[in-house]
């Protein structure tokens, strides 16, 4: 089962798709949330996903506007959108029936 | 302190792997962080790197098993040839007499004397050099940390360790074999606090951390060797690290009496067996050397 936050770094690489990278997530869910993630919680989840099997990282090619410096490319992989799918699947069964549910449900219709 | 910052964040970014401290200053760099959350940012990665990493049993079982004992032990046998050497030292620089320089006799011991704290100083060189390729030969990943430890430990040694270690086997000396407390000898020397202070330290930082932190990068480096190869340098070692632990003056003393009459017995520990021992102390220099000829004329394949 995922954590809340590799959910959340797993669909920001798959939203992102060939331009996932460090840079790129943390934008993505900062815009997502309104909240900035660090460095560090960022890369560590992401060596969590990659030892999980769940993303593949690269070095990626230097580019000027990071000081000439490389990024970490990251590709999720199959297992990875099955995990993220059942997570969503699971987040949708428990929220069935409370109240912000149905007012969402009610708000929308 | 903008600088001072990023400065300092390069600096403990360099216990992250060389590809991810490139990837990390380039999305600092891409995200336009202030220097103050750069340093925070990779403070936080490098904490989350650490606690994960000694999560394991490893890294404590390497602390407790070579960096602590590795360390203190070569505080111990650092401060033994700073005093040993300061003696000396004191002897020649605090007492010189112009006349003595005409007596052929001085020339001839001072050549002597010299000879003896060369060959004491390269056993330190070498002896710390060994420490730090056993523990870099382990360290892997953790290899700068531990770097970092087994200087820690050096510090600790130098300024707590090896003075309290001294007071205590005197104590024991004086309580198990009721050696009396005679006035020191070498009291003159050690007033000075060149002797007593300086020179310790300059010993520890010149001949045992800068070259244990040497090995530590040609013990990482050798993991890539040949086993065969590897064996041979870890019985050089391991073989270098016995005959430490033999010189270490308090060592037998401390074991108790019994083992202190057998080591005491003429003929057991100053056999040929030492003998060989003290020359593959010097193993180092001939790797060093075999490594250098090896990269100047490397060899060519036969056509």
């Amino acid at each position: 089962m995922l954590g809340e936050f590799e959910y959340l770094m797993l669909t920001a690489a798959t939203r992102l798709g060939e331009g996932a990278y460090g840079a790129a997530i943390r934008e993505e869910i900062a815009k997502a949330t309104g909240r900035r993630c660090s460095i560090g919680a960022l890369y560590t989840t992401l060596d969590r996903l990659e030892s999980k099997g769940f993303i593949k990282t690269h070095m990626g090619d230097p580019t000027p506007q990071r000081g000439g410096r490389p990024k970490r490319m990251i590709r999720v992989t199959a297992k990875g959108v099955q995990a993220a799918s059942e997570f969503y699947a699971a987040v949708q069964r428990v929220s069935r029936g409370v109240s912000w549910e149905t007012n969402r449900i009610a708000i929308r219709s | 302190m903008t600088r001072f910052c990023w400065w300092l964040a390069d600096i403990v970014s360099r216990l992250l792997e060389p590809d991810e401290r490139e990837a990390v200053f380039g999305d600092l760099a891409e995200s336009g962080e202030t220097a103050g959350q750069a340093l925070w940012g990779v403070l936080g990665l490098v904490g989350r790197r650490q606690a994960r990493l000694w999560s394991g049993w490893q890294p404590w079982l390497m602390l407790v098993g070579a960096i602590v004992p590795l360390g203190m032990l070569l505080s111990i046998v650092s401060r033994t040839t700073a005093d040993g050497s300061a003696i000396y030292i004191w002897m020649y620089a605090n007492n010189w007499d112009w006349a003595l320089t005409k007596n052929p006799g001085f020339w001839r011991v001072m050549a002597e004397t010299a000879g003896s704290l060369f060959l004491w100083y390269l056993t330190l060189v070498c002896w710390s050099w060994t420490c730090g390729f056993v523990v870099g030969s382990v360290s892997r990943s953790m290899i700068r940390i531990n770097g970092v430890l087994l200087y820690l430990v050096l510090l600790f040694g130098e300024a707590f360790g090896a003075p309290h270690y001294f007071a205590y086997v005197q104590q024991y000396m004086h309580r198990a074999f009721s050696v009396p407390a005679l006035p020191d000898s070498n009291a003159a020397v050690f007033d000075v606090t060149f002797y007593r202070e300086m020179l310790p330290l300059i010993v520890q930082v010149v001949l045992v951390a800068v070259p244990a932190i040497w090995g530590l990068s040609w013990g990482l480096s050798a993991s890539k060797l040949p086993p065969w190869s590897r064996a041979i340098l870890w019985t050089a070692a391991i073989a270098t690290l016995a005959g430490m632990v033999l010189r270490e003056p308090g060592f037998w003393i401390l074991l108790g009496p019994p083992i202190v009459h057998a080591y005491l017995r003429p003929g057991i520990w100053l056999g040929k067996g030492l003998h060989v021992l003290q020359f593959v102390v010097y193993w180092p220099i001939a790797y060093l050397c075999a490594s250098a000829i090896r990269r100047r004329w490397p060899r060519t394949a036969p056509v």
